[in-house]
């Protein structure tokens, strides 16, 4: 009799199942200091790079940023910087990093927060909703800056590209950034997309699906608390 | 305001701690299959976890949490591995068959299974002791389904012919 012809593929997988969990393998250390573990780890990518968020202008301000494409999946890496076709991101050599947004780009928050974590930035990127906390985190304005400052239109055709410089080291102890980013679909911006980016207290925060104000930020948060992106599209200022 | 839900720490770590229980040995077992170390791989298991919880809030949501580890183990041993070549079986200096499984059948499939190519490996690994599905695996590995169903077929078949000779010997005993 030819076992060859007779084993399945399940009964060779489960004989190699057998024969590799018969190697005697280490129980699992204490939890405690796999955690312990994590914890310095993201200590030391706190101090060392930097950090960055995505999106515009100082509270009560809005960038009105023309889109067209659809989401731009990540291209190429490079030792300190990201490139995707929404935004480039680069780690400065004084600990800050840089976000340069393409208006002509949509922003994909899965990769923004993949990213920026990989990246060893403490930032919450969530899609249809923003957390918040309250109180507000002070400490924003120290935190995350971008420029050009005020009220701009920006749009895959001017050549205005909003930058976002965030300086992790700023950073208040127990919170991270929290970027909300939305796709409206009623008001005056019906059609366009909102990122709002705000400091949260890591340990106590609440998530909500209605989008701040286009032109402010989640309530109980101050103008200098956080900024807010409104992406054009089809809508005024949009191209 | 509407969808509201509330987030604590302490929740957080718990939920994890469950998931590090349950998980540390089929992720151990998955990354020893492709790495053919237990030691090593030990040490990058326990680091991958590290990375989960300091991700945690990424990786709870994750579609396959566990993959997401034992990529994570084996890409901390990406440089360790392509000092050896990753796409290549590994040496027979790298073979580390206990003394206690020398001769037996076990043995033999052990030493069959890290003489695959290291791609091969992985998938069986994944399947074995993860048992994700073909895309899932295609999806963890950046592959497509017909290319894990190729390195499956090919692995298995390797396998098979392992077995035949000994199971044969041992039926005629």
């Amino acid at each position: 009799m030819n076992v060859h012809d007779e084993m399945s593929d399940h009964e060779v997988l489960r004989t190699a199942s057998g024969s590799l969990s018969a190697l005697p393998v280490a129980s699992p250390p204490a939890v405690d200091s796999i955690v312990a573990r994590g914890r310095a780890r993201r200590t030391r990518r706190l101090s060392a790079v930097a950090g960055l968020s995505m999106t515009a202008a100082a509270a009560g301000t809005a960038l009105i940023l023309g889109l067209t494409g659809v989401l731009g999946p990540a291209s190429a890496r490079a030792p300190g910087t990201i490139r995707t076709a929404a935004f480039t991101l680069v780690g400065n050599a004084n600990g800050t990093a840089t976000l340069t947004l393409n208006p002509g780009e949509l922003l994909n928050p899965a990769a923004l927060q993949s990213d920026l974590q990989s990246y060893g930035i403490p930032a919450m990127v969530t899609s249809g909703s923003i957390c918040s906390s309250d109180p507000a985190p002070a400490g924003f304005s120290q935190v995350v800056s971008v420029s050009p400052a005020g009220q701009v239109t920006a749009t895959p055709h001017n050549g205005i590209k909003p930058t976002i410089t965030i300086d992790p080291s700023g950073m208040p102890a127990g919170t991270e950034l929290s970027v909300g980013y939305f796709q409206l679909s009623s008001g005056e911006y019906s059609g366009q997309q909102q990122a709002d980016v705000v400091l949260i207290d890591t340990g106590s925060y609440t998530c909500s699906s209605t989008p701040p104000d286009p032109n402010g930020l989640p309530a109980g948060y101050g103008p200098d608390d956080g900024i807010g992106l409104l992406y054009g599209g089809p809508g005024p200022g949009g191209s | 305001m509407s969808n509201w839900h509330n987030n604590r720490h302490g929740s957080r770590e718990a939920e994890f701690a469950d998931f590090f229980r349950a998980s540390w040995e089929p992720c151990l077992r998955a990354v020893v299959a492709v790495a053919g170390s237990p030691q090593l791989a030990e040490d990058q298991v326990a680091e991958a976890f590290a990375r989960a919880w300091a991700s945690w809030r990424k990786v709870r949501r994750h579609p396959a949490p566990r993959a997401w580890v034992v990529r994570t183990a084996l890409n901390a041993g990406a440089s360790w591995w392509r000092r050896r070549g990753r796409e290549l079986p590994l040496a027979d200096h790298d073979l580390a068959v206990p003394g206690d499984l020398d001769g037996g059948l076990d043995a033999t499939l052990l030493t069959a299974i890290w003489r695959l190519p290291a791609r091969q490996r992985e998938v069986i690994a994944l399947r074995i002791f993860l048992d994700l599905d073909t895309a899932t695996i295609a999806g963890q590995l950046g592959i497509e389904v017909g290319t894990v169903r190729m390195h499956m077929s090919r692995g298995v078949s390797a396998l098979r012919r392992e077995l035949t000779p000994t199971t044969n010997l041992e039926a005629g005993q």
